[in-house]
C-alpha cells in the first residue's frame, strides 16, 4: 500500500520567513492564561470581598458541615448498616474479558507462544491489579467468549465456566491458582522487587475459605488431581458442545504443559533464590536448613 | 538623521533584514539613500542555502535508524565541518521528521521554557508577622481612660516596626513537574524549528586543528551561522582543541547531548549536532511516542528503556 506524501506543514514553510524564535519571542496560547480572583480589591472584588452581609457567612463562624440547626442531622437519623463491614477483608479479582485478551495478543501486546500470566499481562498493559486495594489477581470473565480464537497457557487466579470452555475449545490450557498479597506484589513488579535484594519468597497456600475453590477440578484449580482435570475437560466438552483437541499429539505440548509448583511465583525461578539485575547473576542458598524451609 | 535612526530601529540585523521584512510587502527595498550602515552586516538571502536536493552528487553520510511513516519524508540536511575555510559540504544527512519536522507548537516551547525557570526556582523571601517581631506582648496602654486609640500589642501589621500581616512567608518552592512526553515534545519542537529556520547546522565531528579561540570564531564568521553557537557531542569526552578554544568565549558553548534542553536552544542563536548526536536524539526522543505506561519509575531499568 503506498501513501501519497503528504508535503511539510505549512506552519514550518511559514516559519521560515519569521523572525528567529528566542527567549524574546514567547508567548502562551492566547486564551490559556486566565488571572485568577483577587478579594478585596477594586470596585467589584472590594467592599465585602464576596463574604455577603454580617452574620455568621461574613464573619466566618458558621457551624460544622452537616449540623442542621439542632435537630437530628441527616447523616445521624439513618441507622447503620452493615454494608461495607468486612470490606477489607473481601478479596477483589480485576476482571478480564476473552475480548480483551483477544485484543492484547492480536497487538502483539501478550505472547501466545509462551505461557500467559499475571506478569505478562501487566508488561503488555492488558490489565492493572493493585495488592493494596485488596485485589487477589484477576478473573477471566466470558465477554467474547464466541469470537475469542486463540490457543493459549493462561495462568489466572478466578474463571466463570464458560470462559475456561471458550479456552479449551481452542485447544488452549487454563489454570486457576491463588496468589496471596506478597506474592501478588512481587508478581506484577518483578523489576522492583529483584532490585530489593531479598530471597524470592514461598507462595502461601490458600486460606480456609479458598482451598475449595482451588481443589475442585471443576475450576481446573492448581491443586486439583490433574486425573479428575482431565475428566472436568471432557464433561465440559460435551456439555458446550465442542471437540477436545488432543493436547499431547500437539506441537506445542511442551508449553501448554508448563505450570508452576504450588510454592512457585516465576517460572523459572525457585522460592530462595536472589536475582542480582546489575550483575546479571542469580544466587542459590547452600545452607540445608535454608534449603529445606524453601523447598518444603 | 531622523531617517537613519529610523531605519535602524527598523532593521533588527542591518539593511538586510529591513530588505527581508520590507519584502515581504512591496517589491522594492525602502531604504534611504543616506543611510550608514556598518561593514560586517550579514545577508541572509546569501547565507541561507537550499536544502540538497534528492540527486545530490555529495554521499549520503547519514539516513534514520528508525522507521520512517510512509506519509513522510526525511528531512534533508547538509553536513559540514567545524575547522577550515572551505564552505564546501562534506555530504547530506537525512533526519527523522518526527524529531526533526513536528508541527512548531510554539505554545509547547513557552511552556517548557516557564517550566525550566521555574521548577528550580525557590524564593527566599520571608517577613515577620506581629507573633515573630521582637517584642510586642504587654498591652501599651489600658483599653480605657487614656483618650488614645485601644491598641493590644505594638507589634500589629497597623503599627509602624509591626508585623507585616500578608507578606511572603517562609521560602516558597515553584517546583511542578509538566508531563514527560510535553518535555520531549518541546525539544522536538524546538529542534524542528531550528531546522525550519536555518539554525541547526550538522557537522561531522568536532576534531579542529587549532585550540585558538579566535580561530573558531573565525570560522563560524565565515560560515554566517551567527553570533552564538551551541555545540552538542554524544559523551562526556570532547576533544582538546575545542575545549581549550571554547574555554574562553563566552557564546559558543559545548554541551553533551543529555544536555540538550529547550533553554540553550532558544539562548544561542546557531546549534551544531554531530553525526552521533543526531542517532542518539533520534533514539532517545522517537522512543517516548510508542511506549507503555511506566508500571514503575523510570530510574530503574527497564528492558526497552533507551
Amino acid at each position: 500500500m503506498s501513501f501519497p506524501k503528504k508535503p511539510p506543514s505549512k506552519a514550518l514553510e511559514v516559519l521560515q520567513g519569521l523572525p528567529r524564535i528566542s527567549l524574546t519571542n514567547l508567548r502562551p496560547e492566547p486564551g490559556s492564561t486566565k488571572h485568577g480572583r483577587r478579594r478585596g480589591r477594586g470596585q467589584h472584588g472590594g467592599n465585602r470581598s464576596g463574604r455577603g452581609h454580617k452574620g455568621e457567612r461574613q464573619r466566618g463562624t458558621r457551624p460544622r458541615l452537616g449540623f442542621e440547626g439542632g435537630n437530628t442531622p441527616f447523616y445521624l437519623s439513618i441507622p447503620k448498616y452493615g454494608y461495607n463491614e468486612g470490606h477489607s477483608r473481601r478479596p477483589q479479582y480485576q476482571p478480564l474479558s476473552l475480548r480483551r485478551l483477544q485484543y492484547l495478543i492480536d497487538l502483539g501486546r501478550v505472547d501466545p507462544t509462551q505461557p500467559i500470566d499475571l506478569t505478562q499481562l501487566v508488561n503488555g498493559r492488558g490489565v492493572t491489579v493493585q495488592p493494596l486495594k485488596r485485589d487477589y489477581g484477576v478473573q477471566l470473565v466470558d465477554e467474547g467468549a464466541d469470537i475469542f480464537a486463540a490457543k493459549v497457557n493462561i495462568e489466572v487466579q478466578r474463571a466463570s465456566e464458560k470462559a475456561i470452555a471458550a479456552i479449551e475449545r481452542n485447544g488452549g490450557v487454563i489454570t486457576t491458582s491463588f496468589y496471596d498479597p506478597i506474592s501478588l506484589g512481587i508478581l506484577i513488579k518483578p523489576v522492583p522487587f529483584f532490585l530489593r535484594g531479598q530471597p524470592i519468597p514461598r507462595r502461601m497456600l490458600p486460606g480456609e475459605d479458598m482451598v475449595p475453590y482451588y481443589t475442585h477440578a471443576d475450576n481446573r484449580g492448581y491443586l486439583a488431581d490433574p486425573e479428575e482435570i482431565r475428566r472436568a475437560r471432557l464433561a465440559l466438552a460435551q456439555k458446550y458442545g465442542y471437540v477436545l483437541a488432543d493436547l499431547s499429539k500437539d506441537e506445542l505440548y511442551h508449553m501448554l504443559s508448563m505450570r508452576k509448583d504450588r510454592r512457585q511465583i516465576f517460572f523459572g525461578l525457585a522460592p530462595g533464590w536472589v536475582v542480582n539485575m546489575a550483575e546479571k547473576k542469580i544466587l542459590k542458598p547452600t545452607d540445608e536448613k535454608v534449603l529445606r524451609y524453601f523447598s518444603s | 538623521m531622523f531617517s537613519r535612526f529610523s531605519a535602524l530601529l527598523l532593521s533588527g540585523r542591518g539593511a538586510a533584514a529591513a530588505t527581508r521584512f520590507a519584502s515581504s510587502l512591496a517589491g522594492e527595498s525602502n531604504l534611504p539613500r543616506n543611510l550608514l550602515l556598518p561593514s560586517n552586516l550579514v545577508d541572509p538571502s546569501r547565507t541561507k542555502r537550499p536544502p540538497p536536493p534528492a540527486d545530490s552528487p555529495l554521499p549520503l553520510l547519514r539516513s534514520c535508524d528508525a522507521d520512517i511513516p510512509a506519509h513522510l519524508s526525511p528531512v534533508r540536511m547538509w553536513v559540514d565541518t567545524l575547522d577550515g575555510r572551505d564552505s564546501e559540504p562534506l555530504g547530506v544527512a537525512e533526519l527523522h521528521p518526527d524529531v526533526f519536522a513536528v508541527p512548531p507548537r510554539l505554545d509547547i516551547i513557552h511552556s517548557v521554557e516557564m517550566w525550566q525557570r521555574s521548577y528550580k526556582r525557590i524564593s527566599y523571601a520571608k517577613t515577620k508577622v506581629r507573633s515573630e517581631v521582637r517584642g510586642g506582648g504587654r498591652k501599651p496602654w489600658n483599653q480605657k481612660g487614656s483618650g488614645r486609640a485601644r491598641h493590644g500589642s505594638i507589634r500589629s501589621p497597623i503599627w509602624r516596626g509591626g508585623g507585616v500581616s500578608h507578606g511572603p512567608r517562609g521560602p516558597t518552592s515553584y517546583y511542578y513537574m509538566l508531563p514527560m512526553k510535553v518535555r520531549v515534545l518541546g525539544l522536538k519542537v524546538a529542534l524542528s524549528s531550528k531546522v525550519a529556520q536555518g539554525y541547526l547546522h550538522i557537522v561531522d565531528s568536532l576534531n579542529i586543528h587549532s585550540p585558538d579561540p579566535q580561530d573558531l570564531m573565525d570560522a563560524i564568521r565565515h560560515k554566517a551561522w551567527g553570533d552564538s553557537v551551541l555545540v552538542v557531542d554524544v559523551g562526556e569526552d570532547f576533544p582538546a582543541n575545542i575545549l581549550e578554544a571554547t574555554a574562553t568565549l563566552k557564546t559558543v558553548n559545548l554541551i553533551p547531548a543529555i544536555g540538550l534542553n529547550v533553554h540553550s536552544m532558544l539562548k544561542h542563536e546557531a546549534v551544531v549536532l554531530t553525526l552521533p548526536t543526531l542517532q542518539f536524539l533520534e533514539k532517545k526522543l522517537l522512543w517516548h511516542d510508542q511506549r507503555y505506561t511506566p508500571l514503575y519509575p523510570f530510574k530503574l531499568p527497564y528492558s526497552d528503556f533507551p
